[in-house]
């Protein structure tokens, strides 16, 4: 635990989906961020982390693109920030990884990002968004600066796999128990609501090419949460938003079955309680209407 | 130490209820020595399968605390660490016959459609033994280290949901067999592995690798044996396959995804793929979700050298 007062500063890793199809992700996080004086130094030169895929092309391949933004941040001397669940597990796990590897295969990924002026050397740690708000800023901080409270509004926390399991060291939650979420989400005044799904898959790395079998892993995660009298799904990972989102109307044809579950970006529930405007927050870009939300919430 | 243990009771498909029992334990029993002395000296009714007690033969897998392990690995004492009692269930994705014993047939019916044993052409025996180098056998080590205990079929997020799906004990030794170099199956292995039924079947869930007793590190292997199919050029180009390869094309070019082009370019030669598309582009498209355009990278020249030299470089070794 970093709780500290002083001011934050940390490398910015947007990653793909919150510079595409997610953008309202990205509006957020930088609304949050600025909300709470964390500055952020975004790495517009860095390359998608490959979603875990480029291992199976190349490990080099995974391995010295993940190195090469690892060491922008580390050229500016800032630890890394990430605000997805599955860039956050590969970088993090390149990361564990070239630290414990001989140096010889790191001399091999530095040989290569010589040519273009890198230099990994494994000095800095790679966060999510998350784990940078219940630890460096710290949930008594957070606490003090909720503007309006999230009361009644029943949040069910969807992880994602490579934040929990990604990684094997410098973890911050229990991969079978995890609580930071439920903590976030008390803190902001939500109800944290408990169900069988939260740890597990929502189906997105299946989506484009066993799509049935990818509905069938959300649709499982939606009846759970449903189940639960949940009021919407919060999620810090964008890929799992997409699969649980975007793809909602097809997995309730899929299951013969309406959901209508709004799934809510880690970071725009933090701004609707440092009372950001919803319309800011990119609420209403949406699959999924999300004004169930905020109708909980008088909006 | 007094611990308690709530364990999960059911014969057949009844319904299924739980019973605790508190037994006072020495420092350093398992939660093997628990469930054996429960039957022991409390309730003889108590099914669980069992056999060396020592991490060996993969008996006593079951859930403690919610996650597959062995009983006989695992302390009681870490087990109730912050907890008031031990939850013991039985294994999940598969039958329950009585209690903690689970109905096996399904795994070891996946693992057969594998054809795991080295192939019978190489296993005719030649006047002398077969010869490995040590980095032959190295490669084999990790995956050869499996005990078959079903920790990670039991955690298995895509056999939750895909019965057909082979799952990760099979895929290790896919990964097993495939990659000795005594077996003369390899091209027929891999044109079998390369569905979805098989090595695409995994959603990477890592919860293979976080159950898995030995390391075997289940999704790991499955990595490289998806590694083997992309890289052949003598197999059919499934959707999987040129997922992997058009993200890589992209990255090269442009150093991000651009998700539209992707979806298209993947899909394209599928059998209904753009058709199926069209309506999450619709809704995409109106909620304002796809860009207008994609920018490559301000350092893309350097980007695409810098993968041109990986590729050369994966090359030479």
């Amino acid at each position: 635990m970093i709780t500290t007062t002083e001011r934050l500063r940390y490398a910015f890793y947007p990653g793909c989906v919150s510079r595409g199809a997610c953008r309202e992700l990205s509006a957020a996080t930088t609304l949050i961020t600025a909300e709470l004086g964390i500055e952020l130094v975004e790495l517009t030169e860095a390359t998608c982390c490959g979603a875990g895929t480029f291992k199976e092309d190349s490990e080099l391949l995974q391995d010295t693109l993940n190195a090469r933004t690892i060491a922008l941040a580390e050229a500016r001397g800032l630890p890394l920030m990430t605000q997805c669940s599955t860039c956050q597990g590969v970088l993090g796990r390149v990361n564990e990884k070239l630290r414990a590897s001989d140096e010889a295969y790191r001399s091999r990924i530095n040989r290569l990002l010589a040519e273009g002026g890198h230099h990994y050397g494994g000095t800095v740690e790679v966060r999510h968004l998350l784990w940078i708000l219940v630890q460096d800023y710290g949930l008594d901080r957070l606490a003090s600066r909720v503007r309006r409270p999230l009361t009644g509004l029943r949040c069910a926390s969807f992880y994602g796999c490579y934040l929990l399991r990604g990684q094997t060291t410098g973890r911050v939650d229990d991969p079978v128990q995890p609580t930071s979420l439920e903590r976030l989400f008390a803190t902001l005044g939500a109800e944290p609501v408990d169900y069988e799904g939260r740890t597990k898959c929502c189906g997105f790395p299946l989506s484009s090419y066993d799509t049935k079998t990818a509905f069938a892993m959300a649709g499982r995660r939606l009846a759970e949460a449903t189940a639960a009298e949940a009021d919407c799904l919060v999620t810090p990972c964008p890929l799992c938003h997409l699969n649980l989102d975007a793809r909602q109307p097809e997995v309730e044809r899929a299951l013969g079955r309406r959901f209508g579950l709004p799934v809510l970006h880690m970071s725009q529930l933090v701004g609707l309680a440092l009372g950001i405007a919803p319309s800011r927050l990119g609420l209403s870009q949406h699959i999924v209407s999300t004004r169930p939300v905020l109708a909980k919430l008088g909006l | 130490m007094e611990i308690t243990l709530r364990i999960r009771r059911q014969m057949g498909r009844d319904p299924a209820s739980y019973k605790s029992y508190t037994l006072d334990l020495e420092a350093g029993a398992t939660v093997l020595d628990a469930l054996n002395r429960i039957k022991w000296e409390q309730d003889g009714t108590l099914a669980f399968r069992k056999n060396c007690r020592n991490a060996i033969c993969g008996s006593c897998a079951v859930r403690i605390n919610g996650r597959a392990a062995l009983a006989c690995a695992t302390r009681a004492s870490d087990a109730v660490a912050g907890r008031s009692e031990i939850v013991v269930t039985p294994l999940g994705n598969l039958p329950v016959l009585k209690d903690l014993v689970v109905d096996m047939a399904d795994f070891w019916q996946n693992l057969e459609r594998v054809e795991p044993y080295v192939s019978t052409a190489a296993r005719r025996v030649p006047e002398k033994e077969f010869l490995q180098t040590p980095e032959e056998r190295r490669r084999l080590e990790q995956s050869g280290n499996c005990i078959l205990c079903g920790a990670c079929y039991s955690e298995c997020n895509s056999r939750e949901v895909n019965p057909a799906f082979v799952g990760p004990h099979a895929l290790a030794k896919a990964w097993r067999v495939l990659a000795d170099n005594r077996d003369d199956h390899s091209a027929e292995r891999r044109a079998r592995y390369n569905g979805t039924d098989f090595a695409w079947g995994c959603t990477r869930c890592f919860n293979c690798n976080e159950v898995c007793p030995m390391g075997v590190e289940p999704l790991d292997q499955i990595q490289k044996l998806r590694h083997e199919l992309v890289v052949d050029p003598a197999l059919p180009e499934t959707t999987a396959v040129r997922h992997r390869r058009v993200f890589v094309s992209q990255v090269r070019t442009s150093g991000w995804l651009d998700e539209t082009s992707f979806a298209l370019r993947v899909l394209a030669r599928t059998p209904g793929g753009l058709a199926g598309l069209a309506p999450l582009g619709l809704r995409m498209l109106l909620k304002g979700k796809i860009p207008f355009r994609h920018r490559p990278l301000a350092s893309q020249a350097e980007v695409t050298r810098l993968i041109d030299a990986i590729q050369n470089d994966d090359h030479h070794h």
